[in-house]
């Protein structure tokens, strides 16, 4: 079985949808939410997303993706939101592999190297 | 004995040592560094800079006990950093304690959990094993997880974990393997003791615990492990810090006495045996005194290993290229310019003899050779000066001559020695000890009372330290030190 794709919004729907996959590696990107045109307000993660796709196939077997909208941008600009404040967020886009360490942040994220490194190592 | 390789003078050779000839074909790398920690990651991104094409190996060969850790060497897994989180954890306990008295009033009894603790301090060096691995993917530099060794004289073999083998050359090579700590030789050593390799990652609470040693590695260990209120023994053969000054050394025995850590002077153990398995289990300890027949036994749960640390120089290669080690210690001797007696293999950090085994040494080390190799720098390391602190329950912090070494090399005539004790103003609300905190100066009378050794006991010593230490640099005399009006209140003002 390869990899699975899922999407989400919102920090209690990541949430429940992580731990319902508990036991398969996870990786999860965080992106500003996007508009009716499909365009998020956030400029880096317009940038990074493509980027990250085109790295997808690498994951390895049994992974799953989800590709979380995080909300609005005033929502994001709050300090004390439950991203920053439950999974230590400090920036969109975030990617990581869920329940380690290992995480790109911003500008990290637009490098196809760095990515698949995230994907592809221990 | 051992001869440093001479450099003759020699502008071809110059040229090439400046980077400026081109790179022979031939070659896979410009440099291959044989390490990851302080000194070879430092050098490897420092060549980076300049465009050179670069390898890192690291390797960590697990203990007795199976504990293994990710990239950037001892300091970062199991060495400065996981110590002075611990050691934090430690002194958070007595500041609870402390706050009572400031009138902070909580009523439930504070306990320690040591796997939240662990799991914390692992947890943030994930993130800086992730770290270093960003950062040499975005710099270029090549890491393998494969354990190097020389296999001709510009070709290492490299072994990852699997067993499979890869060949590579480079023109030039650092060796930066560092050290482990050392058994003691004894039945049981093995089977049932640790070292400090495996304390910061231990999946449970240490228990009542036996440190052998005597070292700053046994005294700081021992420390914050009586701070998170487990009873702690400390076996010592003979001295405390060897090679720190002894005055010092004693006041830091002293306070950790009063403050509940056992201590057994004068006794080796001779054997562990398992008395009860489990996590933590029970062991027996047995030791022979160093200065007659008495025998002693005592019961455990654990049995840290702090005796001492040996280099990662003898399965490497080294005899293959010809590059020589001191057969006894295993370190290595450099030049001044970190150059071993092999023309294009260099080494920095723990394994270097003679020099001091700490990060920032050989993080300036890897720096400034690599700079010298590659940029046409002339800087070499400044070994001289070099503060260090010992992060026992009081802090100690140093810079320059111990006294002896003073009186050693100067005579005592010729140096004054001022000294003081002091009571920290946040101990005295709560009634702590007024009279262990300890500062002491040496200088050097016959050279303008230069300041030419540095201690200081008490809260905070690394943070005290540091700028004294660029003041000594600048050559700081007594006279100098007292028309500089002190900041009050706190400790550094004495």
């Amino acid at each position: 079985m390869g990899w699975e794709e899922t999407q989400v919004r919102g920090y209690p729907e990541f949430v429940r949808t992580a731990q319902s996959y508990h036991g398969r590696p996870i990786f999860a990107l965080f992106c500003g939410d996007k508009d009716a045109e499909g365009k998020s307000w956030c400029p880096d993660c317009v940038t990074a997303e493509p980027v990250v796709r085109k790295e997808l196939h690498n994951l390895p077997d049994e992974s799953v993706f989800i590709y979380c909208l995080v909300g609005d941008r005033a929502y994001w600009k709050d300090p004390n939101n439950e991203f920053r404040r439950n999974l230590k967020l400090t920036g969109v886009p975030t990617l990581l592999k869920y329940g380690t360490p290992q995480k790109l942040v911003e500008e990290e994220c637009f490098k196809a190297e760095l990515v698949r490194m995230l994907f592809t190592e221990d | 004995s051992v001869q440093a390789h001479q450099e003759e003078d020699n502008p071809q050779k110059t040229m090439e040592v400046n980077g400026l000839t081109p790179v022979p074909e031939s070659y896979d790398y410009d440099l291959i560094v044989i390490g990851g920690g302080s000194g070879g990651l430092a050098a490897a991104k420092e060549a980076a800079k300049y465009g050179k094409k670069v390898m890192v190996l690291d390797f960590v060969t697990p203990t007795p006990q199976g504990s293994s850790w990710g990239l950037g060497g001892t300091c970062v897994n199991v060495g400065c950093i996981p110590k002075k989180l611990m050691h934090q954890a430690a002194l958070l306990g007595q500041a609870l304690q402390d706050s009572r008295k400031f009138g902070w009033q909580f009523t439930e009894e504070v306990k320690h959990n040591w796997m939240t603790m662990t799991e914390s301090v692992q947890n943030y060096i994930g993130s800086l094993n992730w770290g270093y691995r960003v950062s040499l993917r975005d710099t270029k530099v090549t890491y393998e997880n494969a354990y190097g060794e020389f296999v001709g004289p510009h070709t290492i073999k490299a072994t990852n974990k699997k067993g499979v083998e890869k060949l590579y050359t480079a023109e030039r090579f650092i060796i930066a393997t560092g050290e482990r700590p050392r058994y003691l030789g004894i039945p049981g050593d093995k089977e049932y003791c640790i070292s400090s390799d495996d304390l910061f990652s231990l999946p449970y609470c240490p228990g009542k615990t036996l440190v052998v040693g005597a070292s700053y590695v046994a005294l700081e260990c021992a420390g914050f492990l009586a701070g998170l209120g487990l009873d702690v023994t400390v076996m010592v053969r003979s001295i405390l810090l060897r090679g720190f000054d002894q005055d010092m050394a004693n006041k830091i025995g002293e306070y950790m006495k009063e403050h509940g850590v056992n201590f057994i002077r004068e006794f080796v153990p001779i054997k562990v045996e398992q008395v009860e398995e489990g996590t933590p289990g029970l062991l027996k300890v047995t030791a022979k005194s160093t200065t007659g027949d008495q025998m002693i036994e005592g019961e455990y749960n654990t049995v840290l290993l702090a005796i001492g640390r040996d280099p990662c120089t003898r399965k490497i290669g080294l005899d293959k290229v010809g590059v020589n080690i001191n057969e006894k210690t295993g370190k290595i001797p450099v030049n001044d310019e970190e150059q071993t007696n092999v023309p294009h293999i260099y080494a920095v950090g723990d394994i270097l003899q003679g020099k001091l085994e700490l990060t920032p040494v050989a993080i300036q080390a890897g720096r400034l050779l690599v700079r010298r190799l590659y940029a046409g720098a002339t800087a070499k390391c400044d070994y001289v000066n070099v503060p260090t602190t010992v992060f026992t329950p009081l802090e100690y912090g140093a810079c320059g001559y111990s006294e002896e070494t003073a009186v050693e090399k100067f005579g005592e005539e010729n140096i004054e020695v001022y000294h003081n004790h002091f009571w920290p103003l946040e101990w005295t609300v709560p009634s702590r000890d007024n009279n262990k905190c300890y500062a002491k100066i040496i200088c050097n009378i016959q050279d303008n009372e230069r300041v030419i050794g540095f201690h200081v006991l008490g809260p905070n010593a690394g943070e005290v330290t540091q700028g004294f230490a660029a003041a000594i640099k600048c050559g700081l005399t007594k006279e100098q030190l007292d028309s500089t009006v002190g900041i009050h209140p706190v400790c550094a003002e004495v």
